[in-house]
């Protein structure tokens, strides 16, 4: 099938938050919620509809790699989004997620889009981790927040559909973190370079963002220099050669 | 009976129940009547296999009848048949699904050996699926990983048969690593994954296959596949116009970080053999022929086939090396990749690759130490070895020769181990000598004998022939130079001249890529390379399996000798950076500052005890002076420097240099570049303009400050310049009745934008500005629940409102990012015009003498006299001071005699200089005379220390050049360069508070004004006496506790009125006072 976009994902979060669930509960509709099933897989492909065009997100779970550094670190970098899971009915997998977002952040690239995600909502009469308490982190660490149950399916849908959609957003906007922006601030000509400066990231934010791969049915009629890296950005988004 | 009907009857029909047996019978009936694949069937048989997996997850946590049905019917074969039909991607994206999920939630373990045994899965894993298609091959991937996440010493034989050989050993195994080079990141990243999960199954036998067979083509063909990466990541840095490519640029250093990170956790997996082939292969195929030997240009050094040998451009090689290092822990590989930069001499390198050429040329051509893609694609030697195999007399053979093989290894590793002394050192490599040598001339006939063997069997031969080189070039390594050189006059008679060159010399001019390193270091143009080799030698320095006092060359304090305590030849270099880097207008980047400082303190620091000789000490202590000097050319009395002074001190702090993360940016492989549109980085290019100027000398300045006070091992007393312990902090609990002895309590009502409105008393301390509560328990105390820097503050009036203040606090050294949210916004309501305009005089003033005392505290780090803030000079003074100061002070030996009145118009041009036009001109000319003066200064022997040198370098400046300061005083100066900011001009955005309000304040004001303030002046006096009679009962802390501005008024605060106070009251007594002093004060609100 043909889509405008790939995206990557991972899932990142303690053993038994449910990440595979939550894969499993978004990539495959058909398998409905029942109490007493447990299921879950570590890949998953789906293909969502974001602004009228088709977008595929492929979710890779990454549980059992924790013992290789090199693993860990090629699956953040090679991934356009997170989604960053905890159980609410267990308080030290939310006490764990400072070290997983350090991980997250030291070796993905900075414009991954990365979501928190409590999850086990349903079982509200277990729950250790209050929402506003989940709801704090992710202010204070600027992620976005949601709560979900695998079991049930609330959420779910909304969790992946919105962290598609601020990646979406990011390659429309070519908002770019650029780390000097302290020196450029302090520049009389601020304003001058500041606009020659997203003119230039605009051209070039397809190439740089990893996780994200132009699909072939991107038509070369769009906006912007998302076109003129079009035919460079399919080979750059599976990351090299 | 009825049960045993229902188990072979039933499911004809759906069942309504989906999680029962019933349906898991109904769905084998229907795989059972579409075995084939058709367009009709599809979809019924994509649902059938989903429930399939439902149902058999569901029954493996609730039902174990189901799985016994499940297994009883052999339902994978069904799998097996389906996927045989070429059924299209739809079909088998289902099948792997299922699988997926059985595999990935099966708990029973009798289950998943039940599932196991029978050979579906490896047949499943042989079957060629249409890897083109994207989600095919990623659900076909996911598959293998999860099953090799079930890797166990127990499941390991049902993937890996030893006696089963007809079909492919380990089919899990080689049919992943087949995808190792797969376009796709994801589907690399699970092949790693795969390795390693099998690697860390310690079965004897599996590992054995795996080295035997499926090794040397895995490893040759990853080491190819890196190494064509790095040939295009130099590509990328050569071809790079302007930066232009560092995004593609960022994602190789990436890749080439994750394989080595990949192959550490290989190492570090410690599986002897396993490491012993990838060590070799990585050394052979690429840590030395392509990294190393790109180290340097020497064409007579690189051997004959020079024109075709790949290679990188030395930075590229630094930078890679250096990274090698910093990750790669295997103590044998580093050794020996240290011992070969380090020690590798001219004789070596030439003879190393076109010696082995000779010797092995029948055989193995093009299995020297070199570059060279494997001899065929990965697929074809693993199908080669699975044919091969079970010949057991060859194979017995190769086993023998690796035995002995791995006696002269162990020979090399027991070396460089190093605790031994020189001669037993060189009576092991001799002996080891014979031991290559006997090796060698057995591996020759044994194989050339066999040099028709099978693929497998030569390939095992060439391994251990190049492994042969390696040994014989860590011999000559290990050797101590004077036996070095003996053993070469003997075996090359042209070599016969050299044997008296001395160590010293040999070390540098010898060794090539040792002296490519330190060449490196000299910063001639820029400091591109000098980084890098920074990098390495840090790297070197820190890996703990590198010795490299064993290797010739010391990287760390050596406290046992006396004489040679440290690498003399190397402290010089990385001196000479820093001084370098110290002077105005100098291509050392401040990481690269930063990082030889991080070096050398390595190097010379020893039980916190530095161990630099008085020399060297020396040196450091004149480049702390120059950039002192330099700085100095930058200090003004104006708001943007204390805050760049601040924001820079800050910055240093969070962020120390991590060799690590400097490493991981790819934006350092770029020449270094000056311009901020690139994106790089502040410290990591050159500076642009005035301002960058400025702040790269501020941070010159901290680097080296600090370095010199780790020298001296003294502790940092003077920064920051705010002592955090002195503040308060917000909750504090404050004696009110204290307070009073230095500040005051008025009472405002605070407005905040959202409109809340909390009353407050307002304190203002000599740094900071408290907003404090009345403590409801204690009398006379408060509860700070707002505090900011009195620095940071601007102060508007309300025109509409007399009463009220507008008061932003800006939050301190936040370096100004765009959206920069003040710390506080509020209004703040006092309770009359009045004591409206006390409150505003003090926090005005406040800030003022806030940021005096600052600016003389930074004063005083720069050695700068510290009366400055009270000459008061006017606006055209400092010409006349510049006149005076060339007649005056002509000639350094004038110096003495008037070094006071220098110093003082020093300062005075330092504060007055930016009202003369084309000051910007000025001040580079004052840069360049330092600068002269530092290289002058920097070969000085004995600490310098002299607040007067740099006043002599400005005279002798001003002697050469009289003619050209007339002009550049006059206003027809040249305009700075376009790309230059003057500082000044950052003063308009920077809307100096002072200045502004008050003179808003003189616009509005009138007769009124005049007379409220008559009014004001002598009820504050009235109050301030009440004040200092009843402080001490003052803490009946309720609503009246207001004070107006007063306690000021005595003593010392008497001369610092406000100039509103000042025009206002011309009548009265204080007016002759004032006026004295007026002009001063007037330069001050502008300049401050």
């Amino acid at each position: 099938m043909s889509y405008a976009y790939l995206f990557k994902y991972i899932i990142i979060g303690d053993t038994g938050v449910g990440k595979s669930c939550l894969l499993l509960q978004f990539t495959d509709k058909r398998f409905q919620p029942v109490h007493d099933l447990t299921i879950g897989v570590e890949f998953g492909a789906r293909m969502i509809t974001i602004d009228g065009k088709q977008i595929k997100l492929q979710i890779w779970d990454t549980a059992g790699q924790e013992a290789f550094r090199s693993i860990t670190r090629s699956y953040y970098r090679g991934a356009a989004g997170a989604l960053l899971v905890y159980d609410i009915t267990r308080r030290e997998t939310f006490n764990h997620l400072t070290t997983w977002l350090e991980d997250a952040r030291q070796h993905s690239n900075s414009n991954m889009v990365i979501m928190l995600i409590g999850n086990k909502s349903d079982l509200d009469a277990r729950r250790e981790v209050k929402r506003e308490e989940g709801e704090a982190f992710a202010r204070e660490h600027g992620l976005v927040f949601m709560e979900t149950s695998a079991k049930t399916a609330a959420n779910v849908e909304e969790a992946f559909i919105n962290t598609a959609k601020e990646i979406y957003e990011k390659i429309q906007e070519g908002v770019f973190d650029i780390n000097n922006e302290v020196y450029l601030n302090k520049l009389f000509v601020e304003k001058i370079v500041c606009i020659l400066i997203e003119y230039l990231l605009n051209y070039f934010i397809i190439s740089k963002a990893n996780g994200i791969k132009i699909g072939p049915s991107h038509s070369p009629s769009s906006p912007g220099g998302i076109a003129g890296t079009g035919g460079q950005g399919s080979s750059q988004g599976g990351g090299c050669c | 009976m009825f049960r045993s009907r229902s188990w072979f009857g039933g499911g004809l029909w759906r069942p309504k129940n989906p999680h029962s047996l019933e349906h898991l019978k109904y769905l084998y009936n229907v795989l059972s009547k579409n075995q084939t694949v058709s367009e009709t069937n599809r979809g019924l048989l994509v649902e059938t296999l989903r429930s399939i997996a439902e149902i058999l997850i569901w029954g493996d946590q609730n039902d174990s009848s189901v799985f016994d049905f499940f297994l009883e019917k052999n339902m994978l074969s069904f799998f097996l048949r389906i996927m045989k039909q070429k059924c299209g991607s739809y079909v088998c994206v289902q099948l792997l699904q299922t699988l997926n999920i059985l595999f990935e939630n099966i708990r029973n373990e009798t289950s998943l050996y039940y599932l196991l045994s029978n050979n579906h899965v490896n047949s499943i894993i042989v079957h060629k699926f249409d890897f083109s298609d994207e989600e095919v091959m990623a659900y076909y991937i996911s598959f293998l990983k999860t099953l090799s996440l079930k890797l166990n010493a127990h499941t390991i034989h049902f993937f890996y048969n030893e006696v089963n050989k007809h079909t492919n050993d380990f089919p899990l195994y080689t049919e992943a690593i087949k995808f190792f080079n797969h376009s796709e990141g994801m589907v690399r990243i699970a092949v790693r994954t795969l390795t390693l999960n099998v690697y860390r199954v310690e079965d004897a036998s599996m590992l054995r296959f795996i080295r035997d067979k499926t090794a040397a083509p895995y490893f040759s063909n990853l080491v190819w596949f890196i190494g064509n990466h790095i040939l295009e990541l130099d590509t990328c840095v050569r071809t790079d116009a302007d930066h232009q490519s560092q995004n593609r640029l960022a994602d190789l250093v990436a890749e080439h970080l994750d394989h080595l990170h990949y192959l550490n956790d290989i190492l570090c997996l410690n599986i002897e053999d396993l490491n012993k082939v990838l060590s070799e292969h990585l050394l052979h195929k690429l840590l030395v022929p392509l990294y190393v030997y790109s180290l340097t240009r020497r064409k007579d050094l690189l051997c004959d086939n020079y024109e075709d040998r790949k290679y990188v451009s030395t930075v590229v090689a630094l930078f890679l090396l250096s990274q090698v290092f910093l990750i790669i822990s295997h103590g044998p590989l580093v050794k020996t990749l240290a011992a070969v930069i380090l020690k590798s001499n001219v004789e070596i390198i030439k003879s190393g690759a076109s010696k082995v050429l000779e010797e092995f040329e029948e055989i193995v051509s093009n299995e020297t130490v070199a570059f060279l893609p494997p001899k065929e694609s990965l697929e074809k030697s693993l199908e080669c070895a699975s044919d091969s195999r079970g010949d057991p007399s060859k194979l017995a053979d190769v086993q023998e020769e690796e035995n002995e093989n791995e006696d002269a290894t162990d020979v090399k590793s027991d070396e460089s181990n190093n605790l031994k002394v020189d001669e037993e050192i060189v009576a092991e490599a001799e002996k080891s000598k014979d031991n290559t040598e006997r090796d060698g001339a057995k591996l020759e006939s044994g194989a050339s004998s066999n040099a028709e063997g099978s693929p497998a069997r030569s390939e095992s031969s060439k391994a251990d022939a190049t492994s042969e080189t390696v040994v014989k070039e860590i011999k000559y390594l290990s050797v101590s130079d004077e036996e070095k050189e003996q053993r070469l006059a003997l075996e090359g008679p042209l070599n016969v001249g050299r044997v008296d060159i001395t160590p010293e010399e040999e070390s540098v001019s010898n060794k090539p890529f040792l002296e490519a390193i330190l060449n490196s270091l000299y910063c001639q143009e820029n400091d591109y390379a000098a980084l890098f080799a920074l990098c390495i030698l840090y790297a070197l320095a820190n890996n703990k399996e590198v010795h490299s006092e064993s290797l010739g060359f010391s990287l760390a304090p050596n406290k046992s000798s006396v004489k040679n305590r440290y690498n003399e030849t190397l402290i010089d270099k990385i001196i000479h950076i820093i001084t370098l880097s110290c002077q105005s207008g100098a291509k050392v980047r401040l990481v690269t500052l930063e990082l030889a400082i991080k070096l050398l303190l390595h190097l010379v620091i020893c039980d916190n005890e530095s161990i630099l000789q008085d020399c060297h000490l020396a040196a450091i202590e004149a480049a702390k002076e120059q950039s002192t000097a330099l700085l100095r050319n930058f200090y003004k009395s104006e708001d943007i420097f204390l805050d760049m002074f601040e924001d820079e001190y800050g910055e240093i702090q969070k962020k120390p240099l991590k060799v690590e993360w400097l490493m991981m940016d790819s934006n350092i492989l770029l020449p270094p570049t000056g311009t901020p549109m690139t994106g790089i980085e502040f410290s990591k290019r050159l500076a642009c303009g005035e301002v960058e100027r400025a702040r790269r000398s501020i941070r010159v300045f901290f680097l080296i400050r600090e370095l010199s006070l780790t020298l001296y091992n003294e502790v940092e007393n003077q920064l920051p310049l705010t002592n955090p312990g002195s503040c308060v902090q917000v909750n504090n609990v404050l004696d009110l009745s204290n307070y009073m002895y230095n500040s005051d309590l008025i009472a405002c009502t605070v407005v905040w934008k959202d409109g809340q409105k909390i009353r407050r008393f307002l304190v203002i301390d000599s740094i900071q500005l408290i907003l404090v509560e009345p403590d409801a328990r204690k009398l006379g105390w408060g509860i700070a629940r707002f505090v900011g820097f009195l620095q940071d503050i601007e102060v508007v009036g309300d025109k509409d409102d007399s009463r009220c203040l507008h008061l932003t606090i800006h939050k301190p050294s936040c370096s100004g990012t765009s959206n920069k949210v003040p710390l506080l916004s509020a209004k703040f309501i006092f309770d009359d015009h009045i004591r409206c305009m006390a409150a505003k005089q003090r926090l005005t003033k406040g800030r003022i003498k806030a940021r005096q005392k600052k600016m003389t505290q930074i004063a005083k780090l720069l050695d700068i006299p510290t009366s400055t803030p009270q000459c008061s000079t006017p606006t055209n003074y400092s010409l006349v001071s510049l006149r005076d100061r060339t007649a005056g002070g002509r000639g350094p030996h004038h110096r003495s005699s008037s070094l006071k009145d220098q110093q003082q118009q020093l300062q005075q041009r330092l504060f007055q200089v930016n009202k003369v036009p084309g000051f910007a001109a000025q001040m580079r000319r004052d840069s360049y005379a330092n600068k002269s003066l530092g290289s002058s200064s920097s070969g000085g022997t004995t600490s310098l220390r002299h607040v007067d040198r740099s006043p002599t370098g400005r005279v002798s400046s001003q002697e050469g050049g009289s003619g050209a300061r007339t002009r550049e005083n006059s206003p027809k100066l040249p305009r700075p360069r376009s790309e230059e900011i003057p500082l000044e001009d950052m003063r308009l955005r920077k809307t100096s508070l002072t200045s502004n309000s008050s003179s808003q304040q003189d616009d509005k004001d009138s007769a009124a004004a005049t007379m409220q303030l008559a009014a004001a002046t002598s009820s504050g006096i009235a109050t301030g006496q009440n004040n200092s009679g009843s402080s001490s009962n003052s803490s009946t802390a309720s609503g009246q506790m207001l004070e107006v501005a007063s306690t000021s008024r005595s003593g010392s605060g008497r001369s610092e009125e406000t100039s509103f106070m000042e025009r206002q009251s011309s009548g009265s007594s204080n007016s002759s006072h004032h006026r004295e002093s007026r002009p001063r004060r007037k330069g001050q609100v502008e300049t401050v």
